[in-house]
């Protein structure tokens, strides 16, 4: 009997639990980020600040050497696809010119500069994500330093990511490697429009909606196609074509772009000051 | 001490661990999940009740530094350490390493669970080819990790003494 009583009250338990996270669930779908919850949010990634900013500067030595025996066989292979891509550009030098008049061509025929006249925040990545299972990177600066939701973020090379998320003092980055990331592109040399995936870490981005008659070579520059209202401007750099299987019989054509910015290695990184909400 | 009084410098020193050391530690690029540890080590040292009341508070810690809906965590960690808790009470004899395998299912499982109740949110992203790594390595640290979790859970949300018996 107490058994029973007890096992019905724990039950209440989880049921109780179960409807209150999924009330808190709604309210910050309702609230789509912001408001009560955003401030929770808000309040809790400015208070750890020090902390996580501390712990990283004392443990990255121990990380760095913690990923370097776990990851060993990558680094091999790392350094191996480094050496082929070594050779391959030593012998490439002239066709990395054709390159470059491209990407210089593609930008005189967009009419666009790599947003030299948006104006910018630059940041410093503080922080790596603490969750498993998302891409992204923490900067020093928030919406104190002019920092909003949705605004792009580049480093020296190309595209790195988008706001997603901002705290007075500190904003959170989504990469464009991450999942649920996606930007509307356009290839330089054909035209032709698509969309970057994210595929997860140290894998490159699938494009989706390229046409399979299309042209595409590997090494083809890869920029934002700023259609549809994007919130990232044209002609910025996103990558290069890696992979371009004519995929006979498909409905579109298998492409896949290794980012121009070194994501893996970020320091410095600018806000765009555009597209906030 | 109380229970009451206990907790909040546990969760505070577990929030930290969480946010700012784990991150740093990375085994094949993947940082062990403190939070869902103490979740599971609550479900073992509180039972099923207290244990997925527990969770639930250390899920809304773990959501406020995540961009996945708010409640996802809690809801995972509530159901992990209910479920930790019910089959802990089925078992008559506990040998040393039944907690660290517990430990090891329960991280795996709710390292799964996650992703599967994102998906149904709408979070597609959760699911992909590495959800698989994920989750091992985060069963496997949290299982190494689990004896120190356990021990630290007992001394904060333990059930009280019933009357008259004294340490």
């Amino acid at each position: 009997m107490a058994l029973s009583r007890r096992g019905g009250r724990s039950r209440f338990t989880l049921v109780f639990l179960i409807l209150t996270s999924l009330t808190v669930i709604t309210l910050d779908f309702r609230g789509d980020g912001e408001g009560a919850i955003g401030s929770i949010r808000d309040g809790a990634a400015d208070a750890l600040a020090p902390v996580r900013d501390a712990a990283a500067g004392v443990l990255k030595p121990v990380g760095d050497a913690l990923s370097g025996v776990t990851g060993y066989g990558e680094l091999e292979e790392e350094n191996a696809a480094l050496r082929a891509r070594i050779a391959e550009l030593e012998g490439s030098v002239l066709r990395d010119e054709g390159a470059e008049a491209e990407l210089a061509e593609a930008r005189a025929l967009l009419d666009l500069d790599f947003a030299s006249e948006i104006p910018r925040v630059d940041a410093r990545v503080i922080a790596t994500p603490i969750s498993n299972f998302e891409q992204t990177i923490e900067l020093n600066q928030g919406s104190d330093g002019g920092v909003a939701v949705d605004m792009p973020v580049v480093s020296g090379t190309g595209l790195v990511g988008r706001v997603v998320h901002v705290s007075g003092t500190r904003s959170t980055v989504r990469l464009i490697t991450d999942p649920a990331s996606a930007v509307g592109v356009r290839l330089a040399r054909s035209s032709e429009v698509a969309v970057a995936e994210g595929e997860g870490p140290e894998r490159l981005l699938s494009l989706s909606f390229v046409d399979p008659s299309a042209d595409v070579s590997v090494l083809e520059l890869v920029v934002t196609s700023g259609l549809n209202d994007s919130i990232f401007p044209p002609g910025i750099p996103v990558g290069r074509v890696a992979v371009a299987d004519p995929s006979p019989g498909r409905l579109e054509r298998s492409v896949e772009v290794r980012p121009v910015a070194d994501l893996a290695t970020l320091q410095l990184v600018s806000v765009l000051q555009t597209g906030s909400r | 001490m109380t229970t009451a009084t206990r907790l909040p410098p546990v969760l505070l020193l577990a929030v930290m661990v969480h946010t700012a050391v784990a991150p740093q530690l990375r085994f094949f690029g993947v940082a062990g999940d403190v939070l869902l540890l103490l979740a599971v080590a609550a479900g073992i040292t509180a039972g099923a009740d207290r244990g997925a009341a527990f969770a639930f508070g250390a899920g809304l810690l773990a959501d406020c530094f995540l961009q996945t809906p708010f409640g996802l965590s809690a809801l995972t960690y509530s159901l992990v350490a209910y479920g930790v808790g019910a089959f802990q009470s089925t078992i008559l004899h506990t040998g040393r390493w039944i907690p660290m395998l517990t430990t090891l299912v329960a991280s795996t499982v709710g390292v799964a669970l996650f992703a599967l109740l994102g998906l149904v949110l709408g979070q597609e992203h959760l699911i992909s080819a590495r959800l698989a790594t994920v989750a091992v390595v985060v069963g496997v640290v949290n299982a190494l990790l689990s004896p120190l979790a356990i021990r630290l859970l007992r001394w904060a949300v333990a059930p009280p003494l019933a009357p008259g018996i004294v340490h």
